[in-house]
């Protein structure tokens, strides 16, 4: 997905790429780099899971895979990881969800030490993405609540006109943090895709979930920072969830076949939205 | 040169056969599926190949490390198809070395060798794409209801797709199963081709999802005690090293789909086993060309909103 983006470009636009074997680049004040590696191994998927107090992960966690934004100046980080989100999905705790076949498998004659599990093996997680601000390169040090670090409720939304213009794109990536097939029921994926253009960097993360003949959920947050805009530079924050069940499509006349339902850009606009979040992250000047 | 070696030839470049070269080459593995047992007997040695799912390059890459068909008896452990983006001229090129070389490949059924199941993971809009119309896809799937569902090797250890099930204490019970069908949504024939093992439980276990078998550590010891087998091989979950061992040694999953879905990075393996069970497992990386990815150009920089 990584691209070449022309030299000059890049020059007039006062960024420049990170070194060799790196992806991403340095552009007023931030640096801006994806992480990508293997799927867990199962020693590590050990450790994941003690550290996470649960015996289910999701069948492929991109457990290096990363995106990082570092504002230099002022050590603030944010970054988008499997860990934490999946730290999320534990804190959440939804009740699992039935699939069709359920129905018919409540009339199976019940094997005779039969164990129900009840995790919640969709993956749903709140994650809205990681922050930090960092002492140094070892010592990362206050989350949320701790120093200056706070989202705030806002009413100021992300301009979308601007973010319309076909700027050039000097830097686009996207990076799966986990993925699961739902044993082939569906699929549930995380990822998060950033484009950074002369003027500002987007980013969407997004959680998507079908449950074949079910449901669908899809969670997404965007940020938007406006290089040079203001005197305290301010990362903008919007989330959007939505959820739909099969069923309830199928009632608007919406087709239910699953082909239609494979890429959850195109179909966004059916699933009715259930929560909406907007937030700003002001940038401390030092800390 | 006989077409068969012809279009073997042809599949090995990957290179898909006519229409109605498909529906004559499924005619003939019908013919030779319709006699194999249920719990079809594989002489050693053998190697045992997981899930391939349609990684057609990493296929020729297998052949590579464990050698071609027919020099070496295969016995290939389901999923086929789906995924990966040549589904068609996998299958086709394993069932036409089924055709050419019935005693030296055993296909058993995956549970992605189902009609249901490839209307939604790639096969069937493959087979649309690439031939303009469904019926290889029908072609294809017919045969899918001939192919066997387990198989057993020397009589000591015991192949299927997914795992057991709650309703077969003994290979004599899958026997009499009926398996000219789609895969059913519950039963033993579900089972054998969906389920799972897992260390969190003892004896049997409901996924949360409603639907699906997971067994333990004890089920499986009663059943190989039972059947008189060593230890139980099977592929249908994804192992980053390429082949797991899990409850004592008593059962195996063999994968064989190296960077699965062309960006997990995780490697694959095949399991050969001499002509006294002796084990070896071949692990083997991802063949250049499909670790590149699709086939097609990469999609530029979107402008995402």
């Amino acid at each position: 997905m990584e691209t070449v983006v022309d030299k000059e470009i890049l020059k007039s636009a006062g960024a420049e790429l990170l070194p060799e074997g790196r992806r991403g680049l340095r552009i007023h004040g931030w640096e801006i780099e994806t992480i990508r590696g293997t799927i867990l191994t199962s020693l590590a998927v050990e450790e994941w899971e003690e550290k996470l107090k649960t015996s289910h992960l999701p069948e492929m966690v991109f457990g290096e895979n990363a995106l990082v934004l570092k504002h230099l100046s002022s050590n603030t980080k944010i970054h988008f990881n499997a860990f934490d989100a999946l730290a999320g999905w534990k804190q959440e705790g939804l009740p699992p969800v039935e699939v069709p076949a359920a129905e018919k498998w409540k009339f199976r004659s019940k094997p005779s030490q039969q164990v129900i599990l009840d995790y919640d093996y969709t993956f749903t997680t709140p994650y809205r993405g990681s922050e930090a601000v960092e002492k140094d390169r070892e010592e990362a040090v206050a989350k949320e609540g701790e120093a200056s670090l706070q989202w705030e409720d806002c009413e100021e939304q992300i301009d979308l006109a601007a973010l319309s213009l076909k700027e050039p794109i000097l830097f686009y990536d996207e990076v799966v943090l986990y993925e699961d097939e739902l044993a082939d029921n569906g699929v549930s994926l995380l990822t998060v895709k950033v484009r950074v253009m002369p003027s500002s960097w987007f980013l969407l993360l997004r959680f998507w979930l079908r449950v074949d003949g079910v449901l669908m959920r899809l969670r997404e947050t965007r940020m938007h920072y406006v290089f040079g805009k203001g005197e305290t530079p301010t990362v903008l924050r919007e989330s959007c969830w939505r959820e739909a069940t099969f069923q309830s499509l199928s009632a608007k006349g919406y087709p239910v076949d699953l082909a239609v339902y494979s890429d959850p850009s195109s179909i966004s606009q059916r699933l009715p939205v259930i929560k909406k979040m907007t937030q700003k992250l002001k940038i401390p000047r030092k800390v | 040169m006989s077409d068969l070696d012809r279009q073997i030839e042809q599949l090995k470049r990957c290179e898909p056969l006519s229409e109605s070269e498909v529906k004559a080459l499924c005619l003939k593995a019908m013919e030779i599926l319709v006699e194999e047992s249920n719990v079809q007997r594989v002489d050693a040695p053998v190697t045992l190949c997981g899930d391939i799912h349609g990684q057609f390059y990493d296929m020729m890459e297998l052949f590579k490390v464990g050698g071609d068909c027919p020099k070496t008896n295969y016995l290939f452990l389901g999923d086929f198809v789906d995924r990966g983006y040549y589904s068609v001229e996998t299958f086709l090129l394993l069932l036409a070395l089924k055709v050419r070389y019935p005693d030296r490949i055993t296909l058993i059924r995956g549970n992605h060798e189902s009609r249901q199941i490839t209307q939604v993971y790639g096969f069937y809009d493959e087979c649309l794409r690439k031939y303009g119309s469904v019926n290889v896809w029908r072609y294809c799937t017919d045969i899918f209801d001939y192919m066997s569902l387990s198989a057993v090797v020397e009589n000591k250890i015991f192949c299927v797709h997914g795992g057991l099930s709650p309703a077969i204490m003994t290979l004599d019970q899958i026997r009499t199963i009926d398996r000219k069908q789609e895969v059913p949504h519950d039963g033993a024939m579900c089972d054998l081709l969906w389920s799972d093992p897992e260390d969190i439980v003892d004896g049997w276990g409901l996924s949360p999802r409603g639907a699906g078998f997971l067994f333990g550590g004890s089920v499986v010891t009663s059943f190989n005690h039972t059947n008189n087998i060593d230890y139980i091989g099977r592929a249908h979950q994804l192992v980053m090293e390429g082949y797991k061992w899990m409850f004592d040694s008593q059962i195996v999953t063999v994968w064989s789909a190296p960077n699965y879905c062309y960006r997990c990075g995780n490697v694959a393996s095949i399991l050969e086993l001499d002509e006294n069970l002796n084990k070896e497992f071949r692990v083997f990386d991802a063949a250049q060309q499909d670790s590149r990815g699709p086939p097609a150009k990469k999609p530029a920089p979107d402008y995402f909103l």
